[in-house]
């Protein structure tokens, strides 16, 4: 199961860390340019350096091996999904989304003309939804923005594969599918709502 | 060290001032692509979706395909007077090549309208295109072209190398590893070569693979293929097309930072198995592209988590570290280029930091196709590679006194790198704030914020971009005075070497 209520941390948290690397290599250049009119011998500096880089690799493969165990735990994939309380067939075209309630009872193509499937689509709050994406022409991302236009799960649209996405939507209001995978000229406004009540 | 005559000191310069006219030429003028389309994006003109596609896909190749080339230009330069002599005839044959691929796919794109995206992602050149067909078929071919040229110029250089140095395995720095004592020193730049262009062969043939699949699906519309197989194909091309281009830099990185510090860069086992490392790791990170794809085994999922995770242990402790070795307080003066090296290696670190970020699994759920994949590319592209082609550029151009007195240079060189990193700092910001990447603009999106966040970053962007441009202008004028002199520094800096 995938489920993460705050995802606004997923983005600022990595904009953090980034920003933090971001200054630590700043930082070592500055260090190295305001350093390096001092002269000392090229073996004692390896030994420095050696010794350090040494440590270095020690807490970055320990940093690398933790981060890969506490990330790797919680996929999105179909392994780690619980069973669904409500289940939406989704078929990406250019350039609109159809989407309707239930699980794909007739092909790609076929659905797309049924008149039941719309780009807008009403779903409740705190339950857990199945989303079976796929496209009837090139590939397209379904991807979810809550009401205050943050990302917060996406798949994509592949013609003849069938992704399986689950989300439980947190609060009421209007959702915004975009499309998340260029798909030609009009990729821009391939837009889709989902009514959270 | 090789011996050449003076006459083929002249060749090997002409050759490589033909590259550099060629860059300094080109990529300004792919620079103003990428301002206009963050002037649309910022609605401060008006281009229409289907210009505003057209730019992006030259941009995106375009920006790819002279980055590549010119690395691999000056890569081949530096082999060639340094370490192997290699046929310039074969040489002018790729750039002529790569000259009529390029011609092909500035018409396709310019007059033809062609616009599925730098990477051409499947069945997209073929569905609804509001192109006309004989430009897909144009850029297919233009493609074929370019992967041809490349291919020749690669194997030439491997094949010479292997030669050289007794098999493929000697390049790969595998005599390293034994017991025995090495009989013939490997130089990094040679090493480094062979593990960039290995997989560049691997992966051109892939492309080669793909684009013939292309070519008959476009004499042949009723075709189809596994959406997923290429899929796969073209993210494996495209990932290391980019991914070899800055390890084709870093190659001269290893060869020419010494002659600043004074202190040598020599192969040894931890070299040789860093390396190798990766090797692997640029052949098997391409699968965080398709994170997003959930059809895809899940093995491969976490193959590319891993892969991608542990490609930064050979880049920062040993590349990194070997940098900081090198200059860590070693008296040396800053001149231009060990300046547009460090700074170029620490462009590589945030990006390649960036990458590894989203290369997280649960962290791509949220990040993939947002603003902050073009984030973390351009930083390293730009604020990496082309900082690296920069430090290359004065190295050829100027005396190594020069090097340290040319202030309008260094003036350009810190112009150019604040405006790029804050421009690239827009990418970032609209990463974090979930604006999608290749949208012509953001007037469609229902979601007031994110439709007004998303322009004003892109108003911003296009002011950085002009700084940028008078930056790269700066340092081009100080290259071309002294790169047309009659008697340059190329030629002390090779009979010095
Ligand atoms: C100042 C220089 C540059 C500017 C102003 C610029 C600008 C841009 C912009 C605005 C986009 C579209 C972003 C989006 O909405 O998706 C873009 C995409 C791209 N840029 Fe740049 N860029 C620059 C340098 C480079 C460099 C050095 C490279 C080298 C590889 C590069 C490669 C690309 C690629 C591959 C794309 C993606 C195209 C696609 O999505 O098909 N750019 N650039
Ligand atoms: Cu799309």
């Amino acid at each position: 199961m995938f489920q993460i209520d705050s995802l606004l941390t997923i983005q600022s948290t990595a904009a953090i860390i980034s920003f933090l690397g971001g200054v630590l290599v700043v930082l070592v250049v500055l260090f190295l340019m305001t350093t390096s009119h001092i002269e000392e011998d090229k073996t004692s500096v390896k030994h420095k350096v050696y010794k350090l880089r040494g440590r270095y690799f020690f807490v970055l493969v320990l940093c690398a091996v933790a981060c890969l165990f506490i990330t790797l735990r919680l996929l999105p994939y179909s392994k780690f999904q619980g069973e669904p309380e409500q289940t939406v067939s989704i078929v990406g075209i250019q350039w609109d989304w159809k989407m309707k309630s239930g699980a794909f009872d007739k092909s790609a193509e076929e659905f797309v003309k049924d008149t039941a499937a719309k780009k807008e689509i009403t779903l409740p709050a705190n339950k857990k939804i199945r989303f079976i994406v796929t496209s009837n022409d090139v590939n397209h991302d379904f991807a979810i923005y809550n009401t205050k236009g943050v990302l917060v799960a996406q798949t994509q649209a592949m013609p003849t594969y069938k992704n399986e996405l689950e989300y439980e939507f947190s609060e009421a209001g209007d959702y915004h599918i975009l499309c998340l995978e260029y798909c030609g000229l009009m990729h821009s406004i391939m837009i889709g709502t989902i009514h959270v009540n | 060290m090789l011996q050449l005559s003076p006459s083929e000191i002249k060749k090997n310069r002409t050759f490589i001032k033909v590259w550099t006219i060629t860059f300094l030429v080109v990529f300004p003028l792919l620079i103003v692509l990428g301002l206009l389309m963050r002037m649309n994006q910022g609605e401060q003109i008006n281009l229409g979706m289907d210009k505003f596609y057209v730019l992006m896909t030259l941009h995106g190749l375009g920006m790819a395909g002279l980055l590549f080339s010119t690395s691999f230009a000056a890569l081949w330069y530096l082999l060639g007077t340094r370490h192997v002599k290699l046929n310039l005839g074969i040489g002018y044959f790729v750039y002529f090549m790569i000259l009529i691929g390029v011609i092909g796919l500035t018409y396709s794109t310019l007059l033809g309208k062609f616009g599925a995206g730098w990477y051409l992602l499947y069945p997209l050149p073929f569905k609804n295109a509001i192109w006309p067909a004989w430009s897909t078929g144009l850029s297919i071919v233009s493609l074929i072209i370019l992967g041809v040229a490349w291919l020749i110029g690669i194997l030439h250089v491997l094949y010479t190398l292997a030669k050289e140095y007794g098999g493929l395995t000697n390049l790969l720095g595998w005599q390293y590893l034994g017991k025995k004592q090495v009989k013939r020193e490997l130089p990094p730049v040679v090493m480094i070569s062979a593990i960039s262009l290995i997989p560049g062969v691997i992966a051109y043939l892939a492309g080669a693979v793909f684009l013939v699949m292309f070519l008959m699906q476009y004499f042949e519309p009723t075709l189809t293929f596994n959406m997923l197989l290429m899929k796969n194909l073209i993210f494996f091309f495209g990932h290391t097309l980019v991914n070899i281009t800055l390890y084709c830099c870093l190659g001269w990185v290893y060869a020419l930072l010494p002659e600043y510090t004074g202190r040598k860069w020599e192969t040894n086992k931890i070299l040789v198995y860093a390396w190798n490392a990766t090797f692997f790791f640029i052949i098997f990170a391409y699968f965080h592209h398709l994170y997003m794809d959930f059809a895809q085994p899940l093995g491969l999922q976490y193959a590319g988590q891993l892969a991608s995770y542990f490609s930064a242990v050979p880049a920062t402790a040993v590349s990194m570290f070997g940098v900081i070795t090198q200059v860590y307080h070693s008296k040396m003066k800053w001149s231009i280029v060990p300046l547009s090296f460090l700074i170029g290696v620490a462009g590589w670190a945030i990006g390649g930091f960036a990458a590894v970020i989203d290369a997280t699994i649960s962290v791509n759920t949220i990040f993939h196709n947002t603003m902050w994949v073009p984030g973390h590319f351009h930083t390293y592209m730009l604020g990496g590679v082309v900082l690296f082609i920069f430090g290359f550029f004065f190295y050829l151009s100027h005396t190594k006194e020069e090097q340290e007195k040319d202030i309008m240079g260094k003036a350009g060189f810190w112009l150019f790198v604040l405006a790029a990193h804050s421009f690239i700092a827009t990418f970032y910001t609209g990463g974090v704030n979930s604006i999608p990447r290749r949208y012509a603009d953001y007037k469609g999106i229902p979601i007031e914020s994110t439709h007004l966040i998303g322009a004003f970053l892109a108003r911003i962007a296009a002011i950085c971009i002009i700084f940028v441009i008078i930056g790269f202008l700066i340092m081009t004028v100080s290259i071309l005075i002294k790169l047309t002199r009659k008697k340059t520094a190329v030629m002390e800096h090779v009979q010095n070497s």
